[in-house]
């Protein structure tokens, strides 16, 4: 309910920028956030199974490239007493290479069929939860960084995936194996090095828990990115006639320089930790060697327990190296899905209702307002359409009109009031029972990048011959005919290789290939010529009977038979009535139907 | 004519070798040569210091432990501590100086396309989705740099330490040596085979991504329907095909990416036994010793593990190089609208042409890409201060005649002619200052009302809106400007979803008044405005400058009734109408094609 009014106020500066304010509010403003959200772990959870193999079979590799060296020690040892066997040990040697080679490709097959899957699935859960989404939701979230979510954001957890899971459980066990065999050689020695896994975890935690909210960031500017790039697409003819590449290139600039920025604060974090690591383990050889050669010395040890103990500790120290260089993946999964998680757990919109009736037409409208951006767009608005009647809703730019047609389609919701079909209210209807019998041309041209067929039949629940009347209805049938592939047709990129007028006929046809029971026309008339505009209604009137009609529109001359004409000014009804009624009681009516005495249409 | 087009299905051009894929990112490093070397310097100083601390390790439990000297052994600690200090600092250089190389490599990459993406025609936009061209900025881009910022020297390092091996086991014994390289030299091979292949399944993987990232983009934009037509499932299964097309060639890249880790690493161990095998057979015939052989397997081991590495890095290495044919196809594109000379073509018309006329059309034709001709050797000449009308069925031209003037598309044939010289040999500037154009479908960027009516206009752009106000009160334009209720900081989301196609349309024609254009184009300019509104602006564009020449497309006739002259646009021609009657009678009875 409250989707619309919640709409941010202020992207203008783009959420990015103002993400170093945000830090400390963050809390409060987006609680996922703050709370870091569940554990990229968590992702894991249903891939046990093949995460599992995975592991083993890496484990397996580690197992056997251990055996290799003995191999080859074997075969001096027994070359030096003269009993080398060259052809048993080559079969071995190979089989144990080949045995190698083959876990190793498996091993890669294995991470990659994991990783994707993942990516897969989180797609597909993703575009599921937005699918499910209200209009003014998707708005509120904005398409831009549901294009990250859903590609960069993916994209890292993939990553994470593929190549840390295995890194993290190999070295895990490695430094345990190796904790293991310095304890056995000298308890005392071990524990001394042993104390640099808290210090180097420490540091970790502490560069991971500051550089999260950094990957956050970076996240937000690939959003940030991603709007501008857009919107100089969509916009590109005003671009060029206003010639205002520079400003566009500024643009770009800022939101790309804003990420070079973050991209070094990231690097100066992990090109300080790395070394600190490093230098950490390096010190503990050192430790190592002071203190170790003391007990060497004293005769607390022998001299070949302190080489054994030196070459075991080069085995701990390198997994803890491949954790570091893991940690930054990590970090940037974790940031990712915190991203990803935060809209897989956005309420879903109660879709309670039931009605599975067929619709006669009555609408009311009682006492209902919309606000957006703190002011009312639409204020307590009542009327009543009976079914099979013809209204029209006429008023000036930015009274409210479209908001109007928003709430009969139900993609807003009304703060205050209700919206009734016959006597019901919208909620009490299933959307798809709704949805299948209104039909709703929107004044902008919404067209895919599809067929004209597919475009026309979008509903899935159009007929071949619905899709016909339709055609025959918005009169596209010479327009079809001359393409030389007819309704197969794609219609290019945002429908650029077509004329507004042509635009607007398909997505009629769209709407009437519903049979609709209520068809809603925003501004329809704009952009065809009264003739056609003339046809196409009486087409609809003889062919789609029983459909009740709510034209909004600028142009009287086209309503004036209408059973009733409604005023809506600055988001209320200020008359309503028929066109005589109107001409003798609304001086605003008059008004408008003053300016319009030279306006008829050419044609 | 589909020049632009990016995703074609045609195979890419191989170019040649690795060493030519190599010189194409020079460019990119150029400026970057001495920052490399740096890091170059610092991987030298940290890698010498990682080999030279098992050495020291090794002479302190030598020389001092076992003879019991822990004087000694303490010196050595120092020694080792400041070594590792020193190890600290170049191992911070070489992250850093690398990962600075890398995110500024990919700042200019990025910047460039973009400002490539600008300087291309209007055309190009049709021909290629949105979110493929985002996907290619932001995700391809990334490929390149993960290979700058992680492998690009490792790459370079490990080339040097394999060369030097491979120099020292020659040396040890050549026979053994060249027998130790033969899986190298395979691997050179394979490599060479392989590479290709990898890059074409991440090229593909790359489209894939493209293609995923556009249906997506298409989707979200045009949720409005989704939801009102209850197709919600048409966004889920139709995202459902592609994120499972991008699942599969995902996978086979995948693959592709993890091949050479395994035939590597086989690689090495193949080296390990033929030497083993190779080398008791020589220590038989007395021509080596076994000191020998176990040195000559410590380089073995030096040669191939790098080599193990170059799998990874030479996958990477593929796939950045399957981004940047991407990047490039975009970047090595030119606008075909560029901007001429002005001695070419002028002359040729110049017996025919109006040098006082504001505007002419000489035998100008036009074709789009779809090959159906829109004009057809159309002649016409707009006078200065006069108003113009262009009448016609949907779908007959007006349009494209307007973008033709404006500049948007150039004529097939013949030409356009401004001020009467060839609309070609002006800058972009001078047509932006010359030509104001109010496109049929509005577009609003996001930010505030006053932002987008500053937009674009180097006049106004660092105005506030105080001042922004008072001009806008000389233009009479404060009566559009309260018809927004906050005014000129109403907000603006999401490229204008928020708006009506009426109040977009009332901040298009402040955006164009303010730049006071000699030549206004109102393409359905108020279409969608009521008719009350539209009577204002009537007003407004009357008390425009006497000189001002005006366009008008409108389906209106009282917007039309002012015109000095009606043009009738329909089927590729472009006639004269004489008076408002002759037009009306020409669109009743005219030969119709919409």
């Amino acid at each position: 309910m409250k989707d619309t009014k919640s709409h941010p106020v202020g992207p203008t500066v783009p959420k990015a920028l103002d993400a170093d304010k945000v830090d400390s509010s963050q809390p409060g403003k987006k609680k996922n956030r703050g709370q870091s959200g569940p554990s990229i772990f968590s992702v894991l959870t249903p891939y046990k199974k093949p995460l599992f193999l995975l592991v083993l079979v890496a484990l397996s590799i580690n197992g056997l490239a251990l055996v290799l060296p003995k191999i080859i020690s074997h075969a001096i040892d027994d070359f030096a007493v003269g009993q080398f066997n060259a052809q048993s040990v080559s079969w071995l040697f190979i089989g144990v290479i080949s045995a190698v080679f083959v876990l190793t490709y498996l091993q890669g097959i294995l991470q990659t069929i994991a990783s994707e899957r993942v990516g897969r699935d989180l797609r597909q859960a993703l575009s599921e939860k937005i699918s499910r989404q209200s209009y003014a939701k998707i708005q509120e979230v904005t398409p831009a960084k549901l294009l990250t979510n859903l590609t960069s954001d993916i994209d890292s957890v993939k990553m994470f995936v593929a190549q840390a899971i295995v890194s993290i459980v190999a070295s895990i066990v490695t430094i345990l194996g190796a904790s293991v065999l310095l304890l056995s050689i000298n308890w005392r020695l071990a524990l001394a090095v042993l104390t640099i896994l808290p210090i180097i975890g420490g540091v970790f935690f502490f560069v991971l828990s500051r550089v999260r909210k950094l990957f956050v960031q970076t996240r937000e500017v690939i959003d940030w990115l991603n709007k501008v790039i857009n919107e100089s697409i969509l916009g590109a003819s005003l671009i060029r006639v206003l010639n205002s590449k520079q400003p566009e290139f500024s643009k770009f600039v800022q939101a790309s320089t804003r990420s070079k920025e973050l991209g070094f604060d990231i690097l100066k974090m992990f090109a300080t930790l790395i070394p600190i690591v490093t230098f950490v383990a390096n010190m503990a050889t050192v430790v190592i060697l002071a203190l170790g050669g003391h007990f060497v010395i004293a005769g607390s040890m022998s001299l070949g327990d302190f080489a054994a103990f030196n070459s075991y500790l080069s085995t701990l120290i390198f997994p803890i190296f491949v954790i570091g260089f893991m940690s930054n993946v990590i970090a940037q999964a974790s940031a990712s899905y915190g991203r990803i998680s935060s809209v897989l757990a956005v309420k879903e919109q109660p879709e309670a209702g039931t009605l599975d009736t067929k619709l006669l037409g009555n609408i009311d409208l009682k006492n209902v307002s919309v606000i957006y951006n703190d002011k009312y767009a639409l204020r307590d608005v009542s009327f009543s359409v009976k079914a099979g009647s013809k209204t029209a809703i006429i008023g000036p730019t930015a009274g409210g009109k479209t908001q109007l047609l928003y709430l009969l389609t139900g993609l807003i919701d009304p703060q205050q009031g209700i919206v009734e079909y016959d006597g019901r209210a919208i909620a009490d209807y299933k959307p798809s029972n709704l949805r299948s019998q209104v039909g709703v041309v929107f004044q902008d041209s919404i067209l895919f990048y599809l067929s004209i067929r597919e475009n026309i039949s979008f509903s899935e629940k159009v007929t071949e011959a619905d899709l016909q009347l339709a055609i025959k209805s918005a009169e596209l049938t010479d327009f079809i005919n001359e393409l030389p592939e007819g309704l197969d047709t794609i219609i290019s990129e945002r429908g650029t290789s077509l004329s507004g007028g042509q635009k607007q006929r398909i997505m009629l046809a769209r709407a009437l290939a519903l049979n609709p029971r209520v068809l809603l026309l925003d501004d329809f008339t704009a952009r065809v010529d009264s003739q056609t505009e003339l046809k196409i209604l009486k087409n609809i009137e003889s062919n789609y009977p029983e459909c009740t009609l709510i034209s909004v529109t600028q142009k009287i001359s086209s309503v004036e038979k209408y059973d009733q004409i409604i005023l809506l000014m600055e988001g209320e009804v200020v008359a309503s009535g028929t066109h005589m009624a109107l001409m003798d009681s609304s001086p605003e009516y008059n008004q408008i139907f003053d300016s319009q005495q030279s306006t008829q249409s050419y044609e | 004519m589909n020049e632009y087009t990016l995703n074609t299905n045609e195979e890419p051009k191989r170019k040649g070798s690795i060493l030519s894929a190599v010189r194409r990112l020079k460019p990119l490093l150029v400026s970057e040569t001495v920052q490399i070397i740096l890091a170059a310097l610092a991987i030298v100083i940290n890698s010498t210091l990682t080999l030279l601390g098992p050495v020291i390790i090794g002479h302190v439990i030598d020389t001092y432990i076992a003879t019991r000297d822990f004087n000694g052994v303490l010196l050595y600690t120092g020694i080792l501590t400041a070594m590792y200090c020193v190890g600290f600092v170049a191992s911070y250089a070489q992250t850093r100086i690398m990962g600075g190389v890398s995110l500024r490599v990919l700042y200019r990459l990025r910047n460039s396309i973009f400002e490539k993406l600008q300087d291309l025609p209007v055309a190009f936009f049709q021909q290629n989705k949105a979110g493929d061209l985002i996907s290619r900025i932001n995700n391809d881009t990334d490929k390149l740099g993960q290979f700058f910022s992680q492998s690009i020297m490792q790459f370079i390092g490990n080339i040097f330490i394999i060369i030097g091996s491979a120099i020292a086991i020659l040396l040890i014994n050549f026979k053994l040596g060249l027998a130790a390289l033969v899986p190298a030299a395979l691997l050179l091979f394979l490599s060479k085979v392989l590479g290709p292949w990898i890059k074409r399944k991440n090229a593909i993987n790359m489209k894939s991504v493209g293609g995923m990232s556009a249906e997506i983009q298409e989707s979200l934009d045009h949720f409005k329907v989704v939801v009102a037509f209850d197709r919600r499932d048409y966004f889920r299964k139709s995202f459902q095909r592609t994120n499972e097309d991008n699942y599969h060639s995902a996978v086979r890249a995948g693959i592709a990416n993890n091949t050479f880790t395994p035939v590597y690493g086989f690689a090495s161990n193949l080296a390990l036994l033929i030497v083993i095998l190779y080398g008791f057979n020589l220590i038989s015939a007395s021509t080596f010793t076994f000191g020998l052989l176990i040195s000559f397997l410590s380089y073995i081991y030096r040669l191939y593990d790098p080599l193990r590495q170059m799998a990874a890095l030479w996958t990477t290495f593929q796939v950045a190089l399957a981004g940047w044919d991407r990047i490039h196809a975009i970047l090595q594109m030119n606008s075909n609208i560029t901007i001429l000379t002005d001695t070419e073509g002028v002359s040729r018309l110049h017996d025919k042409s109006h040098p006082e006329a504001v505007m002419e059309f000489s035998n100008v034709s036009f074709t789009y890409a779809t090959d159906v001709t829109v004009l057809d050797k159309t002649n016409f000449v707009l006078d200065r201060g006069k108003t113009y009308a262009l009448v016609g069925p949907t779908g007959g031209g007006k349009t494209t005649t307007a973008s033709l003037m404006a500049r948007l598309y150039d004529p097939v044939e013949g030409m356009v002619l401004l001020n009467g010289r060839d609309l070609r040999t002006f800058s972009a500037e001078e047509r932006a200052e010359n030509i104001g154009f109010i496109l049929q479908e509005p577009f609003l960027f996001s930010g505030t009302v006053g932002d987008n009516i500053r937009y674009g206009n180097p006049k106004f752009a660092t105005v506030d809106n105080t001042k922004l106000t008072e001009v806008l009160e000389q233009k009479d334009l404060q009566v559009v400007i309260n018809k927004f209720d906050k005014g000129l900081d109403t907000i603006i989301e999401n490229g204008g979803d928020s708006m009506s196609l009426g109040q977009k349309q009332l901040i298009a024609f402040m955006r164009a008044l303010m730049r006071a254009p000699k030549l206004l184009i109102l393409d359905e300019a108020t279409a969608n405005i009521d008719t009350v509104t539209e009577q204002l602006l009537e007003d407004i564009l009357r008390k425009l400058p006497p000189e001002t020449t005006k366009v008008i497309i409108a389906h209106r006739l009282n917007t039309i009734a002012d015109a000095d002259t009606i043009f009738f646009v329909n089927s590729g021609s472009i006639i004269e109408a004489g008076s408002m009657q002759k037009a009306v009678d020409l669109l009743m009875h005219g030969k119709r094609k919409s």
